[in-house]
């Protein structure tokens, strides 16, 4: 990432980041519709994730950010009626096309939820339960791997002790840091965050938006956010979404001081949403 | 806003509509009245259920306990007046219950997976549930005259193994029905997770769902265990019931509860004693299984 401007701009009390070159696209959106049955949930969607950033999504609830989310990694497959068009272009692949393998897909991007998801084993069985999915490792590369996954996560000093005891007994704000372990444990390429604080206290937040920031280095992020400070802490470039469309994209600094589009700006300064 | 005469809200004061302080009393009195007697109905009625409950299991323990012995234990029905036990109809309906269950429970597991994962809204699924719900209502002694139909008449004779497939038509109803609402109650995010790791599916439903349902799941097949080891009905069609010592799967069988049907209507008072016992033998096993089954659910949570 170059930085091409050192110019910090102030929103709500908050320094967003500072405007930066946008990394060539990891993920293209081009002409993407989606439906819920006959309902049209986004309308004509082209977007850009640049490799190694941060992508924040905004925008009042039921606006598609979601849904936009769900499409990267064909969540919406689990539910008939649910429909795509257009295309999500990734290493010169349509992401929508029925025919491609979604299991390696959802390999290549994780996905952390709303809510903590801890599945009822241990800590230790958490994690490698998605690695087993994909790779067969030793005893010994699997510890590696969790050791790696769980350090990466800012949770290895927290559980080490404990490894083999059930994840259901960790806190909000360590189950989700377990979350997000087990899903770069799979090591993807591209993260999915969908409101990942939205169910923490303010400390693990911080956490959680600290970790964002680090992983950042290796992983293509996107994340969908109802907290404007949020995204403009972590992201590099934020998208608003409107009624299924996106209105505006733009670099975190420009969004939230001099956005182009007048809803865009009725938006991040609280006038609706 | 200045409280002139001339406003809209005159008479409400400022801040919208007024409360009646005395109407609110009334209202808050009967409330509290109707509470009371609500519940004095439910305490009478669970009061009611309690002494019936007690008086049985006072009355078993009662006549019971007295005739408790090791020969009980040791001895397989003898004639009257010989002092006999219970061993043969302890051992037939031990074997019956679980062979019930050993063969019920995978069938009754995988209709209920199926009908909660895979069925999702189908004709055929809503089929077998209601199907399923019907059989989990009828009356067991058809489910004895089935299986007689089935495997008794056309070999010529009663068999411990006709037994162990009637009591298995009782189980799975019940464990399909368990079986789907627990993973019924799975929550949603927790199946997206897995699937957003790149999950097939059937890893899934075995590794995180059942995994996450096992409390329940475990809880269903006991309580269906706990139904059919006190059957009788199925069983006098079927197994039959065996006076003599016998572990053939072909041959008559006896169990608890057809012996306690044969023993306590007749007139000789060793084996009036006997059913006696039987009965108290059951039913601290079914409690066993009973208590054995929350046990189970509460170490879970």
């Amino acid at each position: 990432m170059s930085v091409t401007t050192e110019q910090t701009a102030s929103f709500g009390g908050v320094q967003a980041r500072a405007a930066t070159a946008m990394n060539a696209p990891r993920i293209a959106i081009r002409n993407l519709d989606f439906y819920y049955g006959s309902n049209r949930a986004l309308k004509s969607i082209n977007l850009d994730f640049p490799d190694r950033q941060v992508t924040g999504m905004i925008g009042p609830s039921g606006c598609g950010k979601s849904t936009l989310l769900r499409v990267l990694n064909r969540m919406y497959d689990l539910y008939p009626g649910q429909r795509a068009t257009g295309e999500v272009m990734m290493d010169g692949t349509n992401l929508i096309d029925p025919g491609i393998d979604l299991n390696m897909l959802r390999a290549r991007i994780g996905m952390v939820f709303q809510k903590p998801t801890p599945f009822p084993m241990t800590i230790y069985e958490n994690i490698a339960f998605g690695v087993k999915l994909h790779e067969k490792l030793s005893r010994s590369a699997m510890d590696e791997r969790v050791e790696w996954s769980l350090t990466r996560a800012a949770l290895w000093g927290e559980v080490k002790d404990r490894l083999h005891s059930s994840a259901m007994g960790l806190s909000g704000g360590q189950q989700q840091r377990l979350c997000i372990a087990r899903t770069i444990a799979v090591r993807p390429e591209v993260i999915l965050f969908d409101e990942p604080t939205s169910a923490l206290d303010p400390i693990s937040t911080l956490k959680i938006e600290e970790l964002i920031d680090e992983l950042k280095h290796e992983f293509t992020i996107a994340i969908v956010t109802h907290n404007m400070q949020q995204a403009a802490r972590c992201a590099d470039q934020v998208a608003f979404f409107y009624l299924g469309e996106m209105v505006e994209v733009a670099p975190a600094a420009q969004i939230f001081t001099a956005p182009r589009e007048k809803r865009t700006q009725e938006y991040v300064t609280g006038r609706f949403g | 806003m200045s409280a002139t005469t001339a406003s809209p809200l005159a008479g409400h004061g400022l801040h919208g509509p007024a409360k009646d302080a005395r109407v609110a009393r009334q209202l808050s009195v009967r409330r509290a009245r109707r509470d009371r007697v609500v519940r004095i109905l439910c305490v009478v009625a669970t009061v009611i259920g309690l002494i019936f409950l007690a008086s049985i299991l006072a009355t078993l323990l009662w006549r019971g306990l007295g005739g408790l012995s090791l020969t009980v234990f040791t001895t397989s029905t003898l004639p009257p007046g010989s002092n006999g036990g219970l061993l043969n109809a302890i051992i037939g309906s031990l074997i019956q219950t679980l062979l019930g269950a050993v063969i019920g429970t995978p069938i009754g597991l995988l209709v209920g997976t199926y009908l909660a994962e895979y069925s999702r809204g189908s004709a055929l699924g809503n089929a077998i549930r209601f199907v399923s719900d019907v059989l989990l209502s009828a009356p067991s002694i058809l489910i004895g005259l089935f299986i007689y139909q089935l495997m008794v008449a056309p070999f010529g004779g009663f068999s411990g193994i006709a037994g162990c497939v009637a009591l298995a038509v009782i189980v799975i109803p019940i464990v399909v029905r368990t079986t789907e609402d627990m993973l019924r109650l799975i929550p949603v995010s927790l199946r997206e997770a897995a699937v957003a790791l790149g999950t097939p599916q059937w890893k899934v439903i075995v590794m995180i769902c059942y995994r996450a349902a096992k409390d329940g799941i475990v809880t269903g097949i006991l309580l269906a265990v706990a139904r059919v080891a006190g059957e009788t009905a199925p069983l006098l069609f079927t197994s039959l019931g065996n006076l003599n010592w016998s572990l053939s799967l072909t041959k008559p069988m006896a169990s608890l509860p057809v012996t306690i049907y044969q023993y306590a209507g007749s007139a000789f008072e060793d084996w009036v004693q006997l059913a006696w016992v039987g009965a108290l033998l059951i039913t601290v096993g079914v409690l066993a299984i009973n208590i054995i089954a929350r046990v189970a659910l509460r170490g879970g949570k």
